[in-house]
C-alpha cells in the first residue's frame, strides 16, 4: 500500500498549457536555432513574448499571464524558456523569478498563472518575462531575448470609497500553513489594531496605509471559521474577514477489503478527521480498480461496496482516493479474492442428547462454494471454565461435549473461517444449554446442639446447603433418621423440605445416632452421621484467650492421646443477644490448628470458640474454649456507679451490674478517679493528669471482678468528685462526667441527737399553748382588765392616796353634743315645730337599744387616732336608709366622711331647710341644756339620727378595733336617740 | 431565497424605491374577512416581538463569535440607513403604513440572515429557531396590517422597500449587516410596540 500527496498549491503554478512535441519536430527546430545562433549573436532573438497581459483572480490570489510568441513559422515549434519576474510596490523590489520551460508552436497563446501569498488587493504587483530557446541539452550559455515591459497588477483602484479594508476574503487554509493578512486603509489612520479571536496581532507596515499580519502554522479552531478583524483608533468602523481553517486531509488508513459471499467486496477504511467546512465540503472517496478499470465514489466516508465480477476475477488491485479542495491523497490495495474471505456466522445451533454429564451440539453455515472448507472455533464456557475445540465443516457443523457437570448451565459459541485460507473468524454465535440433575454426590455437612429440656434431650440439628457441585441439582428435602442406640426405641424418620437449614428434635433417648442425607429429583446423597450422647461432654475445659488477627482466629489446641476421626469448632457469628447464627469447621483427624475466618466478624465483639474432638464412635466431646476479639475496642461506656455509706471521711462505690463479658474488650481492671480541691493523694492512689489538664487521684483495682471500692481518708465538709472507669489493653473507657459528692460534717450527728429532742418539746409547748390560748388570754392578757386586780391600784393606794377607789361607771356624765339647727324661711321640715329650739344629741352610755331604725351620725376625733378612725368609720356610720349603696365608698376618707355625714344627715332630715346646721361639742363638765338626762330619751329630734362618738381618750391601736358587742365597748360613747345603734 | 422573490414582484416598480400609497378609492378587498379585534391583535404581535426581540439580538451576536460580543457599538449598531422610517405621532393610517413597510423591510431581511446563518452557523440551533419564530409573527402582523389597512382606509398596496441582499458579501460583512439589522429591529420594534 502506498499513498500519493498531491498537495493543490503546487499544482497551482504550473503552465497552463502543455504541448506534445515530436521528436523529429524538436530536431529540425533546435537545428534551425543553433545555425540562427551562430550567424548573429548580436541581434535580438526573434522568438520573444508579446503581448502579455495580467489579469487577476483575487479569490484565489492568483497572476494569470497570457502572451504570445510571434515570428515562429507555420508548424514550427520550439522547446523555450520564459524567465518571469514579478516585483511588488515597484519594479525594483523583485519578489519572484521562475524560469517556465515550455514548447511553442505558431500562433500559440501562452498561459501562466503565480498565486500569491499575499493578497494582491495589498499591493501593487508588476510582471515582466523574457524568454530563450530551451538549449539545456547543448552546452555554452543561454542566449535571452530581451525584457518586456512591466505589467501593472493594481487592485486596490478598485476597492471603492470604504476607510478600510482587510484581505483575504474567507480565505481557505489548511491547518498549520502560513497565511498573510493585509489591511489597506484609505483614511491614512496610523493606529488600527488588528486581532484574531481576540488577539491583537503584530504586523508591519508594508506601506503608509497597508500593513501585513504573517500568521504562521495557523490552527483549526472551528467549522464555522475563525474571526479576524482591525479596528481604527477613531471611529466606528470595524472590518473584519474570516479564516477557514481545514484540518489537513488524512490518509485514509486500515484500508481492506474481503467477502462474505464472493458476490461484493466490502471495502473499509479509517478516513481520519472530517474536513468539512462552510468553504469547503468534507473530502470525497473514490474507488479504483485497476485490473477491471472500473471506478466508484464511495458515498459513506468509512466504507464502500464493490460488485465482484461475474467473471472469475481472482486478483484486486483497488486504489482509494480521499480529496478535497485543497488535497489529494491514494492507497493501494491489491489482494487475491479468495484470501480475503470472512464468512458470515454460524445459525441454528441445537443440543441434542443433553444429559447430565454431555451434550451435543449442531450448527448451520453459509456455503462459500463447495470448494471450500470451513474452519470451526467451538467455545464452552460453565463453572468458571472455558474449552475450545475446532471443527472442520462443509456444511452443518457438530461437536460432543462431554465430561460436564450435572445441572449446570453452560454456553456454546461458534465461529468459522475459510480452511483454505484464513482471513477472518466470522462472528461468534452463542447458546445456552443446561445438564440435566443427578444425585447429590457429597453428604451434607451438619452439626448440632444438644440440651436438656425437662430431663428429656432435645437436638437441635444444622446443617450447610450443599454447593451447587455438590447438590447435582435442586435439593427438595433432607431426610433424618434417629436410631437409639440401646435399641430399645424405634427408629424415627424425618423429612425436612428444602430450603431448610436446620431442625429441633425431641429424642427419646439421649443415646442415639443420626443419619441425614439430602434429597434431590434424581436422587439421595451420602448420609452424614451424628452420635448424641447423654454425656455432657468435657465441660470443665478453661477458657482461654485468643487474639484474632486480620486474618481471622488462629486456634489451635493440642493433639489427642486416643483416636479421632477428627475436629471440629464452633462458634457463633452474632455472639450477642439470642441471635447466635452458630457456625462450625470440620477438620482432619491430623490438624491441631485453624484460622476462623469470617467477614461477620466485628471489632468489639467478643467471640467464643468451642473446639471438638470427634471420636471413631462418631461422638463429639469438647477439648478447649477459646474466646477472643477480632480487635479490641476501648470501653465506649462506664460502670453505673452507686455511692453508699458516706460519712465525713469515706464513702463506698459500687457497680455489681457491670458485665465484663460483654464488653468491647478484655477488662483488666479500673481506675477509680477522684477529683478534690485539696489535691493531695493519699497512699493507694497516684495523681494522675486528665485530658482537660485536671490533676486528680487515681486508684487502680487490678482485679476486673472487683466492683466495689471505699475511698477513705476524705476531708469532712468537702466536696469531691469521682469516676471509675475500666481499662483494658486498648486503653481505658471514657472520661465523661464526674459524680459529685460533699462528705458530711463531722458533728452533724452529734447536733442532730441534741437538736431533734429539744425543737421537739418547743412544739409540743407551742401546741399547748395554742389549744388552751383562750385560757391563758384571760389569765395573763385579758383584753378588759380588771382594776381590782391591777396592782397599779395597790401600789397607788399605798402610796398616794389610801381613800382613792375605783371610778363607777354610773357616776359619769356623758358628753353632749348640740346641734343648732338655723331655721330659714318657710321651709318644711320634720322639725318645724321645734326648729327655734337647739336640739341636743345626747351622748348617752350604751344601756338601751331602740328599736326603731333610724340613721346614726358617727363623730370621730381624728386628733386622737387618725387609725382607729380609719379602721372604724366604716363600721360606725349609720347608713342612711336611702342612701345610695354608691355612697359608701366615699366615706373611707375623714373628708369624705364628714362631708358625707353632713350630707346623708341634711337628706336624712328630708325637708329640714339647708340652713346652716352645726354640731357644738358640749363637754362632759358642761351643764346640759336639759338637765334631766332621763328625758333625753323619750325626746329625741326627729327623725331619729344616731351619732357614735368616741370618746376624746387616747387609746392603744391594738383597742381600736370596731368593739366585737355593745356590751364591750366601753370607749365610745353612743349618741343615742330613738333609732337603732348600727355596727 | 426571499429576497430575489420580492425583488421580482416590485421590479416593475424599481426595487428599493418606496412608492405613493394606493389611492384612497382604489378597489380593495380581502381574501378573509379580517378579524374584529384587529387592532388588538396587532399590537399584541408587536409586543410579542418586541418580548423577544432583544434575546433574538443577543443570540445573534453570540453565534458570531469575537469581536461581535464585546464590539456591539461598532459592528451591530443600528445604522441601518434604508430602514423605513416610523413616525409614533402620525395618524393610525400612515402609521399602519409605516408599519406594513417596516414589516416588509424586517421580513425579508430576516430571511437573508436566516438563510446566511443556516450556512455560517449551521450548528446555532436556537438561533435558528428564534429566527423563523421572529419571521413567522411578522407574517402574521403583515397580514394583518394589510387588512386593516384594507378594510378600514381601503389601502390596498403600499410599495415597500427592501434592504440589502447579502448574498454576494463576504462572512464577515454577512455577519456584520444581520447584527446591524438586528439591533436596529429591536430599536424601532420598542418604538412601534409603544405606539
Amino acid at each position: 500500500m502506498t499513498s500519493v500527496l498531491l498537495p493543490l498549491c503546487e499544482r497551482n503554478p504550473e503552465p497552463m498549457a502543455l504541448f506534445s512535441v515530436s521528436q523529429t519536430a524538436f530536431l529540425l527546430a533546435f537545428l534551425s536555432l543553433r545555425t540562427y545562433q551562430s550567424e548573429g549573436l548580436s541581434e535580438p532573438l526573434p522568438w520573444a513574448p508579446e503581448s502579455l497581459k495580467v489579469s487577476v483572480n483575487t479569490t484565489c490570489q492568483c497572476l494569470h499571464l497570457q502572451w504570445t510568441v510571434h515570428n515562429l513559422a507555420h508548424h514550427q515549434e520550439f522547446r523555450m524558456v520564459f524567465q518571469i519576474e514579478i516585483s511588488r510596490i515597484k519594479t525594483s523590489n523583485v519578489i519572484w523569478v521562475e524560469n517556465y520551460t515550455t514548447t511553442v508552436k505558431w500562433n500559440q497563446v501562452l498561459h501562466w498563472s503565480w498565486e500569491s501569498k499575499l493578497p494582491l488587493e495589498c499591493a501593487k504587483h508588476f510582471i515582466r518575462m523574457r524568454s530563450a530557446v530551451d538549449a539545456a541539452k547543448t552546452p555554452g550559455p543561454r542566449v535571452w531575448s530581451s525584457w518586456s515591459s512591466w505589467e501593472e497588477a493594481d487592485v486596490q483602484n478598485s476597492l471603492g470609497q470604504d476607510p478600510l479594508f482587510i484581505f483575504p476574503k474567507d480565505k481557505l487554509v489548511e491547518e498549520g500553513s502560513n497565511v498573510t493578512i493585509c489591511y489597506v486603509s484609505k483614511s491614512h489612520q496610523n493606529n488600527i489594531s488588528c486581532y484574531l479571536e481576540g488577539v491583537r496581532m503584530q504586523g508591519e507596515q508594508l506601506d503608509p496605509n497597508v500593513s501585513v499580519f504573517n500568521l504562521n502554522h495557523v490552527a483549526f479552531i472551528r467549522e464555522t471559521g475563525t474571526n479576524i478583524y482591525c479596528k481604527p483608533g477613531q471611529g466606528d468602523g470595524i472590518k473584519g474577514t474570516v479564516l477557514f481553517v481545514s484540518k489537513v486531509l488524512q490518509e485514509p488508513k486500515d484500508f481492506s477489503c474481503e467477502t462474505q459471499d464472493f458476490m461484493t467486496l466490502n471495502c473499509t477504511w479509517d478516513p481520519g478527521s472530517d474536513t468539512g467546512l462552510l468553504k469547503q465540503l468534507s473530502q470525497s472517496y473514490t474507488l479504483f480498480e485497476s485490473f477491471s478499470g472500473k471506478k466508484t465514489l464511495c458515498k459513506p466516508k468509512s466504507w464502500c461496496l464493490w460488485q465482484v465480477a461475474p467473471e472469475s476475477q481472482d486478483m484486486y488491485n483497488f486504489t482509494l482516493t480521499a480529496e478535497n479542495y485543497l488535497r489529494k491523497r491514494s492507497v493501494h490495495l491489491l489482494f487475491n479474492l479468495t484470501h480475503r474471505v470472512h464468512p458470515m456466522a454460524p445459525f441454528n445451533i441445537l443440543f441434542k442428547n443433553v444429559s447430565a454429564t454431555s451434550a451435543t451440539m449442531t450448527w448451520k453455515v453459509h456455503s462459500i462454494g463447495k470448494y471450500y472448507t470451513l474452519l470451526c472455533q467451538v467455545e464452552l464456557y460453565g463453572e468458571g471454565k472455558v474449552t475450545q475445540h475446532n471443527v472442520s465443516v462443509k456444511v452443518d457443523g457438530a461437536h460432543l461435549f462431554s465430561g460436564l457437570e450435572p445441572d449446570t448451565e453452560y454456553l456454546a459459541q461458534v465461529r468459522c473461517a475459510n480452511g483454505d485460507y484464513f482471513w477472518k473468524w466470522s462472528e461468534w454465535t452463542h447458546q445456552n444449554f443446561t445438564t440435566a440433575e443427578a444425585a447429590p454426590s457429597e453428604a451434607p455437612d451438619v452439626w448440632r446442639n444438644v440440651k436438656t429440656v425437662q430431663g428429656r434431650c432435645v437436638v437441635t440439628l444444622f446443617w450447610k446447603p450443599l454447593s451447587k457441585p455438590q447438590a447435582h441439582g435442586k435439593i427438595l428435602f433432607y431426610n433424618i433418621v434417629i436410631e437409639y442406640l440401646d435399641r430399645t426405641s424405634v427408629s424415627e424418620v424425618l423429612s425436612i423440605p428444602a430450603p431448610a437449614s436446620g431442625t429441633e428434635l425431641p429424642l427419646n433417648q439421649c443415646s442415639s445416632q443420626i443419619r441425614i442425607t439430602a434429597s434431590n429429583s434424581v436422587g439421595t446423597s451420602p448420609a452424614s452421621v451424628l452420635v448424641v450422647s447423654r454425656e455432657p461432654g468435657n465441660e470443665e475445659v478453661e477458657e482461654e484467650r485468643v487474639k484474632g488477627t486480620e486474618d481471622g482466629f488462629p486456634l489451635s489446641w493440642n493433639p489427642q492421646p486416643r483416636h479421632v476421626t477428627g475436629y471440629l469448632v464452633e462458634w457463633c457469628e452474632q455472639p450477642r443477644d439470642p441471635p447466635c447464627d452458630l457456625q462450625w469447621k470440620n477438620l482432619g483427624p491430623n490438624v491441631t490448628s485453624t484460622v476462623v475466618s469470617s467477614d461477620a466478624f466485628r471489632p468489639g465483639v467478643r467471640y467464643n470458640f468451642r473446639i471438638y474432638g470427634i471420636s471413631t464412635e462418631r461422638v463429639p466431646y469438647l477439648l478447649a474454649r477459646k474466646t477472643g476479639y477480632s480487635q479490641e475496642l476501648a470501653p465506649s461506656d462506664n460502670p453505673q456507679v452507686v455511692m453508699t455509706n458516706l460519712t465525713s471521711h469515706s464513702f463506698t462505690l459500687s457497680w455489681k451490674n457491670y458485665s465484663t463479658e460483654s464488653q468491647t474488650s478484655f477488662i483488666q481492671g479500673y481506675h477509680v478517679y477522684l477529683k478534690s480541691k485539696a489535691g493531695r493523694c493519699h497512699s493507694g492512689s497516684e495523681k494522675a493528669v486528665l485530658s482537660d489538664d485536671v490533676v486528680c487521684c487515681k486508684y487502680k483495682i487490678d482485679n476486673p471482678e472487683q466492683k466495689t471500692f471505699v475511698v477513705e481518708n476524705l476531708q469532712p465538709e468537702s466536696f469531691y468528685e469521682f469516676l471509675v472507669t475500666p481499662y483494658t489493653s486498648v486503653g481505658e473507657g471514657p472520661h465523661d462526667a464526674f459524680a459529685k459528692v460533699t462528705t458530711p460534717d463531722e458533728y452533724s450527728p452529734t447536733l442532730i441527737r441534741i437538736l431533734l429532742p429539744t425543737v421537739f418539746c418547743i412544739l409540743l409547748i407551742m401546741i399547748t399553748c395554742y389549744l388552751k390560748s383562750q385560757w391563758m388570754k384571760e389569765k395573763c392578757y385579758p383584753d378588759i382588765p380588771d382594776p381590782y386586780k391591777s396592782s397599779v391600784l395597790s401600789l397607788i393606794k399605798s402610796k398616794e392616796n389610801p381613800h382613792l377607789t375605783i371610778m363607777n361607771i354610773k357616776d359619769c356624765v356623758p358628753d353632749s353634743i348640740e346641734v343648732l339647727n338655723k331655721q330659714e324661711g318657710t321651709r318644711k321640715s320634720l322639725t318645724e315645730t321645734e326648729s327655734t329650739k337647739p336640739t341636743y344629741l345626747y351622748l348617752l352610755p350604751t344601756e338601751k337599744r331602740y328599736s326603731s331604725p333610724g340613721p346614726c351620725i358617727c363623730f370621730e376625733n381624728f386628733t386622737y387616732n387618725q387609725a382607729a378612725s380609719d379602721s372604724a368609720s366604716c363600721g360606725h356610720v349609720p347608713v342612711p336608709p336611702k342612701a345610695p349603696p354608691s355612697q359608701l365608698g366615699l366615706l373611707t376618707s375623714p373628708e369624705n366622711l364628714l362631708k358625707a355625714l353632713e350630707k346623708n344627715y341634711m337628706n336624712s332630715l328630708g325637708e329640714i331647710p339647708a340652713g346652716e346646721t352645726s354640731l357644738n361639742y358640749v363637754s362632759q363638765l358642761a351643764s346640759p341644756m336639759s338637765g334631766d338626762m332621763s328625758n333625753l330619751p323619750t325626746n329625741p329630734p326627729e327623725p331619729a339620727l344616731c351619732s357614735e362618738y368616741k370618746m376624746q381618750m387616747a387609746i392603744p391601736l391594738g383597742l381600736a378595733s370596731p368593739p366585737s358587742s355593745g356590751s364591750s365597748s366601753l370607749s365610745s360613747i353612743t349618741l343615742l336617740d330613738e333609732g337603732e345603734h348600727y355596727h | 431565497g426571499v429576497v430575489p422573490l420580492l425583488l421580482v414582484l416590485h421590479w416593475k416598480h424599481g426595487a428599493g424605491t418606496p412608492l405613493p400609497i394606493t389611492p384612497v378609492n382604489a378597489t380593495c378587498a380581502t381574501r378573509h374577512p379580517c378579524h374584529s379585534n384587529l387592532m388588538n391583535q396587532i399590537r399584541n404581535q408587536l409586543a410579542q416581538l418586541n418580548g423577544s426581540a432583544n434575546a433574538l439580538f443577543i443570540l445573534y451576536y453570540t453565534a458570531q463569535g469575537e469581536p461581535f460580543p464585546n464590539n456591539l457599538d461598532k459592528l451591530c449598531g443600528p445604522n441601518v440607513t434604508d430602514f423605513p422610517p416610523f413616525h409614533a405621532n402620525g395618524t393610525e393610517k400612515t402609521r399602519l403604513v409605516e408599519l406594513y413597510r417596516i414589516i416588509a423591510y424586517l421580513g425579508a431581511s430576516l430571511g437573508n440572515i436566516t438563510r446566511d446563518q443556516k450556512v455560517l452557523n449551521p450548528n446555532a440551533l436556537s438561533l435558528h429557531s428564534k429566527l423563523n419564530a421572529t419571521a413567522d409573527i411578522l407574517r402574521g402582523l403583515l397580514s394583518n396590517v394589510l387588512c386593516r389597512l384594507c378594510n378600514k382606509y381601503h389601502v390596498a398596496h403600499v410599495d415597500v422597500a427592501y434592504g440589502p441582499d447579502t448574498s454576494g458579501k463576504d462572512v464577515f460583512q454577512k455577519k456584520k449587516l444581520g447584527c446591524q439589522l438586528l439591533g436596529k429591529y429591536k430599536q424601532v420594534i420598542a418604538v412601534v410596540a409603544q405606539a
